[in-house]
């Protein structure tokens, strides 16, 4: 039976971000655009939990891992919550404004 | 004799400037003409006081007044020295001052800018005491400087007519290239010397080279100030100014400055006498020029103008010659009767309502007897008829010419003979000519303005001035016969005990002596008798051409038999188109060309409006990357990311 390693933990984070940074980019719905950058969010926290299991420092202080890496993923998930919350804020009142949740119909903000 | 009060007579009419100037416009008229007239009046009788203390050998009244500056071994101090030339002028200064101030209240009286004109005529007046009363000649240079500016100010005093604006400008301009030239020579002097001192200047030995530097430097700021040839356009322009001014400023006293810088610099010009020569040669010819033009305006204040001119001339011959005191005793006397004739063309002028063409006037003797008495005066003075100053003053300068040997030093060969004894002759025989001249056109304009029939038009009435006006008439006419005794040969002075009024005797000592020597002895009755014979001369032929009730005016006969000639004095010989096409277009076309080519193609194209060019070139290229698109900018910040991973990757 193979063991799960902090690689295998890595690459799925990887695969995670990519596929929440290609949704960031080119999906047009401006919820889906927000889900995407929980998964990006999300492949981070999987990133410092691999980590946090399988320190890189020798002699870690206790058994099974470090806890900075549960801490960082905390804030992670604390901010996230508030940055959903904004977001989806942001979406209902610019719906408002434009009937529509189109990012590509969001480019005002330019010279 | 250090004093602490010599300060007062400069200061008190810059006070009285300063009061008209910054609150004659709200004081009651009578205030101001009072603070005005007073300050001058004070400011005379201080010099009165000053020179009533002149006692002794060569004496001198000095103040310093403080330390102005010193940087390195320059030593500049603001000191005042009050000595018998500089006191004379003083006087001169003040006193016609004063009298053309009281003229003036009458003639300036309606107009609104009444309290404007009488801040910068006693700003003028204190300029003009800075100028002589300075004994170094940083302080100098303050006076000449203030004195063309206030002749600037009053000549575009009426700004809003463009000719008169231009004629102020023109003054401003020529006198410019003049101020270059001294100031330079200034310059000279103090690496010469050391010392810009009058007192230590005179004293110093200077090579030849140096005293001809410093001298023709000066001398071409004195041509400018003193409108000389080639600098002289400007003072027949200057005429735009009120005609008080023209008196006061334009014939009285700050032309003569040229005349003064010469004379008390005399150590310096003797030791270049090849400048001296040049001084008494432009002289001789600006005498002759003004005096040709003269013959042929038809402006009242255009005659005066260009005989102001001519004169001038005349007392540069005196200091050219190296008869200093010759040069400076017709500098006085010019002032008195130059102002009287001027103040009487005034006069005639504001009769007539500002007609200023003679051949508009005619028959005034009948509506102005004061002023055509006074102009009558002061023209027999001007033309050098006995006894009159002028005549004492002029053949003075003439004779002190023809006996020369001012010029014999500059030639002295091995064997002791002299090539330029004629040289004086020369200048003699064309300032006689010259005095005939002068004859002629003075009178000429005598007779023309006040004698035969009016010829004005019949809506205006010619109607003498009021008394503000007709007493300093009278006390200029007075003071241009009794300035006789200046000039008295000493033989008849002595006979008639007034030899302590002799000019010469009285400026004996102050002046340098030629170093040719004193002039040869000459035939004085001789002299006398070439000049009154002249004077008459010319006085009965602009009688034959101009008595009343010719058929025919001079002027015509004279266009009738040469018209190119006539033509040409008319229009001035053509100088200012001679100068509009040697200076006046190149230097146009040359500013021309730097404003398009310099200016408005290199500076404002390329510099300026090139600069934001590029900007908003390169911002317009920039801006297509502000696109408003979010997700464009996270894909570019995720493209860059991952760049910048790969390139910390690769390089490990």
């Amino acid at each position: 039976m193979m063991t799960i390693g902090p690689v295998h933990y890595l690459v799925l984070g990887a695969i995670l971000f990519t596929l929440g940074a290609a949704g960031v980019v080119l999906r047009r719905n401006a919820v889906v655009v927000l889900m995407s950058v929980e998964l990006m969010l999300n492949a981070v926290n999987l990133t410092f939990l691999a980590f946090s299991r399988f320190p890189l420092v020798q002699n870690a202080p206790m058994q099974g891992g470090i806890l900075q890496g549960h801490v960082a993923v905390f804030f992670v998930i604390a901010t996230a919550a508030a940055e959903a919350a904004v977001g989806l804020a942001i979406i209902i009142a610019v719906f408002r404004s434009r009937t529509s949740i189109n990012v590509d119909e969001f480019d005002s903000l330019k010279f | 004799m250090e004093v602490n009060w010599l300060h007062l007579v400069p200061l008190l009419p810059l006070i009285g400037a300063a009061i008209c100037g910054l609150v004659g416009k709200w004081l009651p008229k009578g205030w101001l003409y009072a603070v005005a007239l007073a300050s001058v009046l004070l400011s005379f009788c201080i010099g009165v006081t000053a020179f009533s203390n002149l006692e002794g050998e060569n004496p001198q009244i000095h103040e310093l007044v403080y330390n102005w500056f010193a940087v390195g071994s320059l030593h500049v101090d603001l000191g005042f020295t009050l000595d018998r030339l500089s006191g004379a002028l003083v006087l001169v200064i003040t006193g016609v001052g004063f009298l053309i101030h009281l003229y003036s209240v009458a003639y300036m009286d309606d107009d609104p800018g009444y309290w404007r004109y009488f801040a910068y005529l006693n700003l003028f007046v204190a300029a003009m005491l800075t100028l002589v009363l300075a004994d170094n000649l940083v302080a100098m240079f303050i006076g000449w400087e203030g004195v063309g500016l206030c002749s600037y100010l009053l000549i575009g005093f009426w700004f809003d007519d463009d000719a008169k604006a231009y004629a102020g400008r023109k003054a401003f301009v020529v006198n410019r290239i003049g101020d270059f030239g001294l100031m330079i020579g200034i310059f000279v002097l103090f690496t010469a010397t050391g010392s810009v001192n009058f007192a230590q200047i005179n004293a110093a030995p200077l090579t030849l080279g140096l005293a001809s530097a410093a001298a023709a430097l000066m001398f071409l700021g004195a041509c400018g100030k003193s409108a000389q040839l080639p600098l002289y356009i400007w003072l027949p322009d200057a005429m735009a100014g009120p005609t008080p001014v023209s008196a006061l400023i334009h014939a009285a006293t700050m032309v003569t400055a040229g005349v003064y810088m010469i004379a008390r610099l005399s150590h310096v010009y003797v030791s270049a006498p090849g400048v001296m020569a040049v001084v008494a040669i432009v002289g001789c010819l600006t005498a002759l020029w003004g005096a040709v033009i003269g013959t042929a305006q038809n402006d009242i204040k255009k005659v005066l103008a260009y005989s102001t001119v001519s004169q001038l001339g005349f007392m540069f011959i005196g200091v050219g010659v190296g008869a200093f005191f010759a040069g400076t005793m017709h500098l006085v006397t010019h002032a008195f009767f130059k102002a009287c004739l001027f103040l009487g063309s005034g006069a005639v002028i504001h009769g007539l309502y500002g007609e200023q063409d003679m051949t508009r006037m005619g028959g005034l003797r009948k509506y102005m007897p004061h002023t055509r008495a006074t102009f009558a005066i002061a023209t027999i003075a001007i033309t050098g008829v006995l006894p009159l100053s002028g005549f004492f003053s002029k053949d003075e300068i003439l004779a002190q010419a023809w006996h020369t040997r001012a010029f014999d030093f500059l030639t002295l060969t091995p064997s002791g003979e002299s090539h330029l004894t004629w040289l004086g002759f020369v200048i003699y025989a064309v300032g006689t000519l010259t005095a005939g001249l002068t004859s002629f056109y003075m009178w000429r304009c005598y007779l023309v303005t006040f004698e035969g029939e009016y010829r004005g038009g019949t809506d205006v009435h010619p109607h003498e001035s009021p008394w503000p006006m007709t007493a300093p008439l009278w006390i200029l006419a007075i003071l241009s016969v009794l300035a006789l005794v200046l000039g008295l040969p000493e033989s008849w002075a002595r006979a008639l005990h007034l030899e302590s009024f002799n000019w010469e005797r009285f400026t004996d000592g102050m002046f340098a002596q030629v170093r040719g020597g004193p002039p040869r002895e000459g035939s004085l009755l001789l002299g006398f008798g070439i000049a009154w014979v002249v004077a008459l001369f010319g006085g009965l032929t602009a009688w034959t051409l101009y008595k009343p009730g010719t058929s025919m005016t001079g002027d015509e006969r004279f266009a009738r038999a040469v018209p190119a000639v006539h033509r040409a004095f008319v229009n001035k010989l053509y100088v200012d188109e001679f100068y509009g096409w040697l200076i006046l277009r190149p230097t146009w076309r040359f500013a021309k060309a730097l404003w398009h080519w310099v200016d408005a193609t290199l500076i404002d194209g390329l510099f300026v409006n090139g600069s934001a060019q590029a900007v908003e070139w390169t911002a317009r290229s920039a801006r297509r990357f502000q696109n408003g698109n979010v997700q464009r900018y996270a894909a570019v910040l995720a493209v860059g990311v991952a760049a910048l991973v790969l390139v910390f990757l690769v390089r490990g």
